[in-house]
C-alpha cells in the first residue's frame, strides 16, 4: 500500500483539528508510513478471527501463585 | 534517623553529577524520619519498610511537593493528595525522600530533559534507561535504599538494566495507578526498582493490594512476597524465549551473558525449555501504537495551547498518536490479542518465560532530537524495545536482575536477565530472582561514583 503524503497526514490532523507544521508534519509521516508499513505486512494467522478483548483476562487456569 | 540523613548527605554529595532528583524533600524526610524513630522506641513497628528512605519516580502525586512528570509543561503541579502508591508506603513507615527525575511524561524518546540530564552511575556518558531514569540511577548510586518506577513498555525494567538492579513490572491491576499521571492506560503499572529481590519484595509488599479508586485493581488476597523467596528451583520449568534470547539485533556477550544466567537457573534445580512467541519481533510497534494513541488524548489541550513546551520527540509521538488512522489502530487491538494468547499458551507449558531485557548495553545519552527518514521510524519500532513490549501487552508481570557485564567502551556495563510469568505470579519471579541472586555476587559490585 502506498505511503501517505505530507499532505493527506495534514488533512488527518485537520480532521480533528490540529495543524500540522514542520518539521513535525515530515516526522509524523514518516511515523505513520513506519507503523502502516509494519502493520500491512503483518497478518498471522487467527487475526481474523479475534477481538479486542479487555486487557485483564479471565484465564483462571493460568491464574495461580 | 541515621539512614535518612546519611542517605540526604549522599544526594548532597553525589547528585549534582547524576542529576537523578527532581525535588528533595530534605525537611518532610528528616521530620519523618524522627516521627519514625519515636515510634520505633515506643514499640510501634510498623514493618520492614518502617524508616527506610525511598524515592518516587516525578509521576506520581505527592501532596504538597512538586509533581512534574518530567515536563516543563506541569512545573507548578503541587497535588493535594497522595497517589495510592505514596500513601500505602508512608502507612508502612518509609520516608521519602524526593521525587526522581524521568523522560518527559514517560515516554521513551525523549531528549531534552527539563530538570537536568539523568546519568549512569557506571558510566556519566551513558544513558540509566528509560523512563524511570532517576530511579534507576538513585537506586544504583545508593541516594535511596528502593524506589518506584512506572513500566509502560520496559520503563521499569530497563533502567534495572541499564543500572544493574532489580525491577519489576507487576501485574496489571496489582499495584494501584490511582494519583499516577497516565502515559498508556491499558499499559501503565508502578513498580519496585531495588538493589535486591528481597528489597522487590518488601517494597512490593507495601504498595500491593486492592484500591476502589483504580477502575482495574485486583480485588484478591495479596501474598506473603518475602515468605514465597524462600525454598529452591526444583521442578521449576523455565522457558527460553527464541525470539528474544536468539534474535539477531542481540549482541553476542549479552546472549552469553544471559545464557549463562539461564544455565545457573538449571543448576539451581529448574528444567530449561525452549519455547517460541512468534510475533515478539512485532511488539514494539504493536506497543507504540497503543501507548501513542492512548497518550495523546491527555495531552490534546497542551498540544493546542503550549507545544512549544514539550520535547520535540514527545510532541511528534503525541501528535502522531492524534491522527493515526483508526483502523491502524484496530488492527493493532487485534494483533495485542494474538500476542497475549501466544504468551498465555507457551505459559500453559512453563512456569517462568527467561530471554535479555535488553539487546546492548546502556547507550550513550542521545542529544540528537528529530526523525530524518520513514526507515529511522522503523529501527525505533523494532530491535530492544520488542524484548520488554510483550508482556505490557499481556499484561502479565516481567522482572529483569542483573546478571552480570559486558564491556562496551572500555567500561564494564551492567546487564539483565528478563523473566515474565502468569498473572499474579509476581511473587514467583521475585523468588528466582532472590535464588539467582543468593548464589551470585553481581549485585554486590557498586558503580564507580
Amino acid at each position: 500500500m502506498a505511503d501517505l503524503t505530507k499532505e493527506e497526514v495534514k488533512s488527518l490532523g485537520r480532521a480533528v483539528g490540529l495543524e500540522l507544521e514542520e518539521p513535525h508534519l515530515s516526522e509524523v509521516t514518516y511515523n505513520i508510513n513506519a507503523l502502516k508499513e509494519l502493520l500491512d505486512d503483518l497478518n498471522p494467522p487467527g487475526l481474523d478471527q479475534v477481538e479486542p478483548l479487555p486487557i485483564i483476562h479471565p484465564y483462571q487456569k493460568l491464574d495461580r501463585e | 534517623m541515621e539512614a535518612t540523613e546519611a542517605h540526604l548527605d549522599r544526594i548532597d554529595q553525589v547528585d549534582g553529577k547524576l542529576n537523578s532528583y527532581i525535588t528533595v524533600t530534605r525537611d518532610e524526610a528528616l521530620q519523618a524520619a524522627r516521627e519514625a524513630e519515636r515510634a520505633v522506641a515506643s514499640g510501634n513497628h510498623l514493618g520492614p519498610l518502617h524508616g527506610v528512605p525511598f524515592a518516587v519516580k516525578d509521576q506520581f502525586w505527592t501532596r504538597g511537593i512538586l509533581t512534574t512528570g518530567g515536563s516543563r509543561i506541569l512545573a507548578d503541579f503541587v497535588p493535594d493528595e497522595d497517589a495510592t502508591v505514596i500513601s500505602r508506603l508512608k502507612g508502612a513507615g518509609a520516608i521519602l525522600l524526593g521525587k526522581l527525575n524521568m523522560s518527559e511524561f514517560a515516554t521513551g524518546n525523549s531528549v531534552y530533559h527539563h530538570w537536568g540530564t539523568p546519568r549512569n552511575p557506571w558510566d556519566l556518558e551513558r544513558n540509566p534507561g528509560t523512563s524511570s531514569s532517576g530511579s534507576g540511577a538513585a537506586t544504583a548510586a545508593f541516594l535511596c535504599a528502593t524506589s518506584i518506577g512506572e513500566d509502560t513498555g520496559g520503563s521499569v525494567r530497563n533502567p534495572a538494566n541499564n543500572c544493574g538492579l532489580v525491577g519489576l513490572r507487576p501485574t496489571h491491576g496489582l499495584v494501584s495507578r490511582y494519583g499516577m499521571l497516565g502515559a498508556s492506560w491499558s499499559n501503565d503499572i508502578g513498580g519496585p526498582i531495588s538493589r535486591t529481590a528481597e528489597d522487590c519484595a518488601v517494597t512490593l509488599q507495601a504498595i500491593a493490594g486492592y484500591d476502589p479508586k483504580d477502575s482495574y485493581s485486583a480485588n484478591r488476597p495479596v501474598p506473603d512476597y518475602r515468605a514465597i523467596l524462600e525454598g529452591d528451583l526444583k521442578g521449576l520449568k523455565v522457558g527460553i524465549v527464541k525470539e528474544g534470547l536468539y534474535a539477531d539485533f542481540v549482541q553476542p556477550e549479552i546472549r552469553e551473558t544471559v545464557s549463562n544466567a539461564i544455565s545457573h537457573l538449571g543448576e539451581l534445580g529448574a528444567s530449561i525449555d525452549e519455547v517460541s512467541i512468534p510475533l515478539m519481533p512485532y511488539t514494539a510497534a504493536i506497543n507504540r501504537i497503543h501507548i501513542e494513541v492512548e497518550a495523546a488524548p491527555m495531552h490534546r489541550r497542551w498540544l493546542e495551547t503550549r507545544p512549544q513546551d514539550y520535547d520535540h520527540n514527545v510532541r511528534t509521538d503525541f501528535l502522531t498518536g492524534s491522527v493515526l488512522p483508526a483502523q491502524l489502530y484496530y488492527k493493532a487491538q487485534r494483533l495485542r490479542e494474538l500476542i497475549r494468547r501466544q504468551v498465555f499458551q507457551v505459559l500453559e507449558r512453563v512456569d517462568v518465560l527467561a530471554l535479555p531485557n535488553s539487546s546492548e548495553p546502556a547507550p550513550l545519552i542521545n542529544t540528537k532530537p528529530g526523525i530524518f527518514s520513514k526507515e529511522e521510524a522503523k529501527a525505533r519500532m523494532s530491535g530492544r524495545r520488542s524484548l520488554t513490549g510483550s508482556f505490557n501487552l499481556a499484561s502479565v508481570p516481567a522482572l529483569a536482575v542483573h546478571c552480570g557485564f559486558v564491556t562496551s567502551t572500555g567500561r564494564d556495563m551492567p546487564t539483565a536477565l528478563q523473566l515474565a510469568g502468569r498473572p499474579f505470579s509476581d511473587g514467583l519471579l521475585l523468588k528466582v530472582a532472590h535464588l539467582y541472586q543468593q548464589s551470585t555476587s553481581w549485585h554486590t559490585r557498586k558503580p564507580p561514583i
